[in-house]
């Protein structure tokens, strides 16, 4: 039994290692997704495929999937060789999505055993799509989509490139040199990882570590039961529904989620497989996604010191289905926007439903993306191809039982874990003009915890044309609020003309900008919890004073009454509050 | 004494949170430490109040004293203090039209993916007082909108009825096309004449427009307060009989004329922490060019380190919490700082997982043992059971501590939970402790590429000797370095440090086609800018050094590390080889990887100008204690011996020649060191207790 002293020192010692590990990547990555934006994930796995630690990473690209992924490492490639490393990248093997180049090194000990392995994944500026973007919505499969695809393929031997490989790579992917750069980057984080692992194994011993990691789960399941036993029980379902795409049905895809809480034997289940079959489109998930989605809304809504491991995954029961568009997919199903939308509308109504169980549980809804602002920029300027998601404004956060929605969480997979870029590094990495990036007033989900405002931006090509893609959900679906919460403003997307005219563009497209027009983005709301009018008015009051709500919204939705110098008329607030009550 | 004799004395002054510690360092090379009380509320009365317990054990006058003195070189928290407790000036930011809330959005991240108590900081400057300006320059330095002055008057009225106090001005693109700003920096002139603005070109001319908007917003916030701090200090010192020189430590660790850094206040953010990796370099000196700095108070541990001879600098110091607080955009020493030291309490969790911190009793009610109402397990108290400690001499015996009250504690909350014996219980507190110190080592260790085995670990501060062996141990460093101003080791390194200055410039070239000529030219204007800073120092020429970097990157890249220039300019292409071939063997030192097919692009361009004004050494404090006293045994427990008659030294006491092997304490009465068993130390000729790792630092006992 490992002593509650040295699992505590054992498991920062592992953290400190995921931590090296990012560490390298974010400072050595070539694009701008990776070294800017932060779209990467560093974690560790036993041999026997348990994610160990998966701290600085985000949380759909974790909670589950590295253990598929790893399996099949060790299933395709059974003996195992120090210097060994696999690139994985298959929607159908537990990746994420195919833009998720992920690099898996087993840490093999002196003796030739594996003992652990570490697992470094970014999305890639290009993966080889048939359209500049990592994000193909309306992909009918696969093949339409166009990447290469990786199942834990075989890219170093002896810490020797394979390189075939990488020159079929630089052959199909826009951005040769950048993938290069990103690949060194990700390698590199793995390697670290390796090389620290491999160094605490000999001081350690390794049985002692896999002890720790024996009773590291252990400990963790019994927190995460615990927690369970302490909530009140409950079946709830819960659906949001995902706006109409190329490929969904014409009112959009309902997903719906059964979430069964059960304090008596410490479990909570979600059942998916009531969904529709694969679609003809990209918006589909990966096994990986549709089973991280429900765990990052049952996370979302409890006490965030348990830890995320396979030791507290064993009291979480996930349903799914064979081609199921939020279940297990089938070859040739794309997977291509697997991280973000139909993911969203999984974990979203999984932490409203726990919502619904008791006041002071679960979150509102997240605002969905991928709107124009947070999307695949691409042209040739000079001579020169240019092509990379940029972060100019996407904001979302839903309210929560303790916290107003974080600003900039992105979506609700990503809880705000990647960095929005600086405006002019942008202008300077790319041919763009950025005019405009701002908070819209009024576009939070009001609540007793208010969701995020939605953000405005206003960006155009400088000397030469820009394709803009992007999977903007949100529009006819705003994020909901839960607990009385208000939902949050919706997202919509405009070509601005010449003339100042806003044109209408579709929600899944790649749009072709002009040098004289611009792509105007508005990004989603996050969902309020409680009643508007439970907030404390002197919050309100603050909001207006800043300019985030209005002064009509204070009074209409909130019931908060401020005089003309915007500071709080508490009295006629008190008369509002109670006729609001009377009016029930 | 001679009244007619030059002023000889240096002081250095550092007020810290609890403390505000003061070194006088005599012209013979002999310094004294003294301490008082930090008052919050006036920091000036406490700076005056340490100056008086050294002017009484002089046994003279205040006066007579500061007239001996040529200079005084003093660190300050108190532009963190007023930022953290929102004492700083009201203060209006203007900004490029269209982009109103670069403050709000930050540049994102978040610490924890699933922890959804900590709320979204607020901006430094309210959105209420954030105006948009007509105007946008491209990146290329081009006019795209040129400045509507009109609107300009227009919101300068408005600031004016809203009484605002300060400016700050942050416009894109103004680090290639000032005009703008200077435009708006003559109008506050003309319409808001006396109040203080600051135009983010001239504070802090990088890329990235949120950092450098946070530069200079806290820059003009804090021209109020630091103006009036500064001035009402130096009357004060000069109304007591000081004639002599006021420096101000900045936060990138050199130091600033007081009146200097009034006018750009907001390199004082991280004055006070950027001295110790100053003290400890002049300890430490030829021994060893790589340092790891601890730096541990009752409630925090500050760490910073020195690599291969250099302090390096970070753009990215936070407020408060990383990722959940603001960055000051501005470059600081590299220095990290973690809710951990002596005051840190133990708990054991519900799934009987140990902790340690990061609560903290703080100095009250503080540890079970300083019977002040604390009833809760701390690190003092652990180290009081263990024997670390000794309850009858803390501070040199002017205060008592409860052993039974520590005790009783460590046993309640941690040994019973645990099933354990109350001294394992205690040992694994100190344990804990020092893997959570050792992790926030590694933080600041793994950005800067440093290799714990290449380095020593220097420990500073009161609470450092507990396990700064342990510390060291577990990082692997060769060597543990306590120097004996160890307990000041801030005000230490202030006492030697430069007068600097840093002038940077933008150049973008890459080595593919080297723009020679572009980048000579930016040099050429650095070295005139700091020729004349040297010129105005009155410092002799031979005592002026100018360090040159370049921040470089390979291409694509969004983060530029600093290289250090082998010279002034560029002669030949084989200058320029050169620096490719340094950045690449950089980039390996901090990356573990280089691609040294690579082309690399230079950014920026940073001249540091350093003039010698003090001494290269602290210098030594007199010892009068008879070696007589100095040994003596009590019993000590360590994990895995148990207890064992451990020596007790007096600091002070030990002669250069003797060597001590562990198990033994070495105290003070500022510290108190525990050698671990097996391991020898000795003090070195500047008293420095030099403890040797040797073959002992693998395998910490768990």
């Amino acid at each position: 039994m490992t002593s509650g002293v040295r699992m505590a020192v054992l498991t920062a010692r592992f953290e400190g290692i995921a931590h090296k590990m990012a560490n390298t990547l974010h400072r050595t990555g070539r694009s701008g997704i990776l070294t800017i934006a932060r779209d990467f994930s560093c974690v560790i796995l036993t041999a026997k495929h348990e994610l160990l630690t998966a701290s600085d990473s985000l949380p759909i690209h974790v909670l589950r999937g590295p253990e598929i992924m790893c399996r099949t490492m060790t299933e395709n490639h059974p003996k195992l060789k120090r210097g060994d490393a696999f690139l994985h990248n298959s929607p159908y093997h537990g990746c994420t999505h195919p833009a998720d180049h992920s690099i898996l090194v087993p840490v093999i000990d002196d003796d030739g055993v594996h003992r652990f392995t570490v697992l470094a994944k970014g999305h890639q500026a290009d993966c080889g799509n048939s359209l500049p973007t990592t994000y193909m919505g309306s992909a009918k499969d696969v093949y339409e989509e166009g990447a290469l695809i990786f199942p834990a393929v075989k890219i170093q031997s002896d810490y020797e490139h394979n390189m075939d490989i990488v020159r079929m790579c630089r052959m199909r992917i826009r951005v040769p040199d950048q993938w290069w750069g990103d690949y060194l980057a990700t390698l590199g984080a793995a390697r670290v990882g390796e090389r620290e692992i491999l160094a605490l194994g000999r001081e350690i011993g390794w049985d002692t570590l896999e002890a720790y990691a024996h009773d590291w789960f252990d400990y963790s399941e019994e927190r995460m039961m615990e927690v369970i036993r302490a909530m009140p029980g409950g079946t709830l379902s819960r659906s949001s529904r995902h706006d109409p795409f190329p490929g969904t049905p014409d009112d959009g895809v309902e997903i719906k989620v059964k979430v069964d809480v059960r304090p008596g034997d410490a479990m909570i289940e979600v059942d998916l497989r009531d969904n529709p079959d694969c679609m003809e489109n990209g918006i589909n998930l990966s096994e990986g996604c549709a089973h991280s989605a429900p765990m990052v809304g049952i996370f979302n809504s409890i006490d965030h010191t348990v830890p995320k491991n396979e030791g507290s995954f064993r009291r979480i029961k996930v349903h799914l289905r064979d081609n199921c568009c939020v279940g297990r997919p089938r070859h040739p199903t794309s997977c291509s926007v697997a991280t973000t939308n139909l993911a969203d509308r999984v974990s979203n109504p999984v932490q409203c439903a726990i919502a619904d169980l008791a006041d002071g549980l679960g979150m509102a809804e997240t605002g969905a993306v991928i709107p124009p602002s947070s999307g695949v920029i691409s042209g040739i300027h000079d001579g020169e191809p240019f092509v990379n998601e940029v972060y100019l404004g996407c904001t979302g956060g839903a309210g929560t039982p303790t916290t107003d929605g974080w600003l900039t969480i992105l979506h609700v997979g990503n809880a705000g874990m990647c960095f929005q870029d600086s405006m002019e590094i942008d202008e300077l990495r790319h041919p763009i003009l950025v005019h405009s990036r701002r908070l819209m007033p009024d576009t939070e989900g009001a609540g007793r915890l208010r969701g995020a405002l939605g953000a405005y931006s206003e960006f155009s090509p400088l000397g030469c044309e820009m394709t803009v893609a992007y999977v903007s959900d949100g529009n006819q679906n705003p994020a909901s609020g839960a607990r009385g919460g208000l939902s949050g403003g919706p997202s919509s997307q405009f070509r601005k003309t010449p003339d100042g005219t806003l044109e209408p563009v579709p929600g899944c497209a790649e749009v072709v900008i002009g040098p004289d027009e611009a792509m105007v983005s508005i990004s989603c709301g996050g969902g309020g919890y409680g009643p508007p009018v439970e907030r404390d008015p002197e919050r309100v009051a603050h909001d207006v004073r800043e300019g985030w709500v209005s002064r009509e919204r204070a009074e209409t939705v909130y019931a908060v009454s401020l005089d003309d110098a915007l500071q709080l008329d508490t009295e006629h607030t008190a008369l509002l509050r109670k006729a609001r009550i009377a009016e029930g | 004494m001679n009244e007619t004799h030059k002023p000889a004395l240096r002081l250095a002054v550092d007020t810290g949170g609890t403390f505000t510690d003061l070194i006088v360092g005599a012209p013979d090379g002999s310094i004294e430490i003294y301490k008082a009380s930090t008052t919050a509320h006036d920091p000036a009365e406490g700076v005056l109040n340490a100056l008086k317990v050294a002017a009484d054990a002089h046994g003279e006058s205040l006066r007579s004293l500061l007239g001996r003195s040529e200079m005084m070189i003093h660190g300050t928290t108190h532009a963190i203090n007023a930022i953290v407790t929102g004492r700083t000036a009201k203060t209006a930011f203007l900004t490029t039209e269209g982009h109103p809330d670069t403050l709000v959005f930050r540049e994102g991240g978040r610490q924890d993916a699933f922890n959804f108590t900590i709320p979204y900081p607020e901006p430094f400057v309210p959105k209420a007082l954030t105006f948009e300006v007509p105007e946008r320059v491209l990146r290329d330095g081009s006019v795209h909108k040129a400045l509507d002055e009109a609107t300009v008057v227009d919101v300068l009225s408005r600031l004016k009825a809203l009484e605002v106090e300060a400016v700050g001005v942050c416009l894109f693109w103004s680090i290639v096309c000032a005009d703008h700003e200077v435009a708006i920096g003559r109008l506050i002139e003309e319409h808001l004449p006396g109040v203080p603005y600051t135009l983010s070109h001239r504070i802090n001319p990088s890329i990235r427009e949120y950092r450098r908007a946070m530069s200079t917003c806290l820059d003009a916030a804090l021209k109020p307060v630091m103006g009036a701090y500064m001035s009402g200090l130096e009357s004060r010192l000069a109304d007591s009989g000081f004639k002599g020189r006021l420096l101000v430590v900045t936060s990138q660790g050199g130091v600033m004329d007081a009146g200097d850094t009034a006018a750009a206040p907001v390199h004082l953010i991280n004055s006070g922490p950027s001295m110790a990796p100053v003290g400890a370099q002049a300890y430490a000196g030829a021994a060893a060019d790589t340092l790891i700095v601890g730096d541990t108070g009752g409630t925090t541990f500050d760490i910073s380190v020195v690599r291969a001879g250099r302090i390096p600098r970070t753009r990215e110091t936070w407020l408060g919490r990383p990722l959940s607080s603001h960055m000051t955009g501005m470059p600081s020493a590299d220095t990290r700082s973690i809710g951990a030291g002596g005051g840190s309490i133990a708990w054991v969790d519900s799934g009987g997982l140990h902790h340690a911190g990061p609560q903290s009793a703080g100095a009250m009610p503080g540890p079970a043992a300083y019977g002040q109402g604390g009833t809760r397990p701390t690190v003092t108290d652990a180290s009081i059971v263990l024997g670390y400690i000794d309850a009858d001499f803390f501070l040199g015996g002017r205060m008592h501590l409860d052993a039974e009250a520590a005790r009783a504690a460590v046993s309640r909350d941690v040994a019973e939970p645990l099933s354990m014996s109350v001294e394992d219980a205690a040992a694994a507190i100190v344990g804990l402790a020092t893997e959570n110190m050792v992790q926030a080592i590694m933080a600041i260790t793994v950005n800067q590429g440093i290799d714990p085995a290449d380095a020593a670990y220097v420990a500073g501060g009161g609470a450092a000797g507990i396990n700064c062996v342990a510390i060291g141990r577990r990082l692997g460093c060769r060597t543990v370095l306590v120097p004996e101003t160890g307990a000041v080791l801030a005000a230490a390194g202030a006492l030697v440090s430069d007068l600097v200055a840093h002038h940077q410039a933008m150049f973008y070239t890459d080595s593919r086609s080297f723009d020679r000529d572009g980048a000579n030219a930016v040099l050429e204007k650095l070295e005139g800018q700091c020729r004349a800073f040297a010129e105005s120092t009155g410092i002799d020429p031979s005592r002026v050094e100018i360090d040159w970097v370049t921040e470089a990157r390979y291409p694509d890249q969004a983060w530029e590390i600093e290289v250090p220039l082998r010279a002034s300019r560029f002669r030949s292409d084989e200058d320029v080889a050169a620096l490719v071939e340094d950045f690449h063997k950089t980039h390996q030192e901090i990356f573990a990887v280089s691609d040294p097919g690579s082309a690399i692009e230079t950014v920026g361009w940073i001249a540091t100008v350093r003039c010698k004004i003090g001494a290269s050494k602290p210098g030594r404090i007199h010892a009068d204690i008879p070696a007589a006293e100095a040994i003596a045994k009590r019993p000590v427990y360590f994990p895995g011996i148990g207890w064992t008659d451990a020596a007790i030294h007096r600091f002070e006491a030990l002669a250069e020649a003797d060597a001590i092997t562990g198990p033994a304490i070495v105290e003070s009465a500022f510290t108190s060191v525990v050698i671990d068993p097996g391991v020898t130390a000795r003090r070195d000729a500047m008293g420095t207790l030099v403890a040797d790792l040797g073959t002992n630092r693998q395998g910490v006992s768990l």
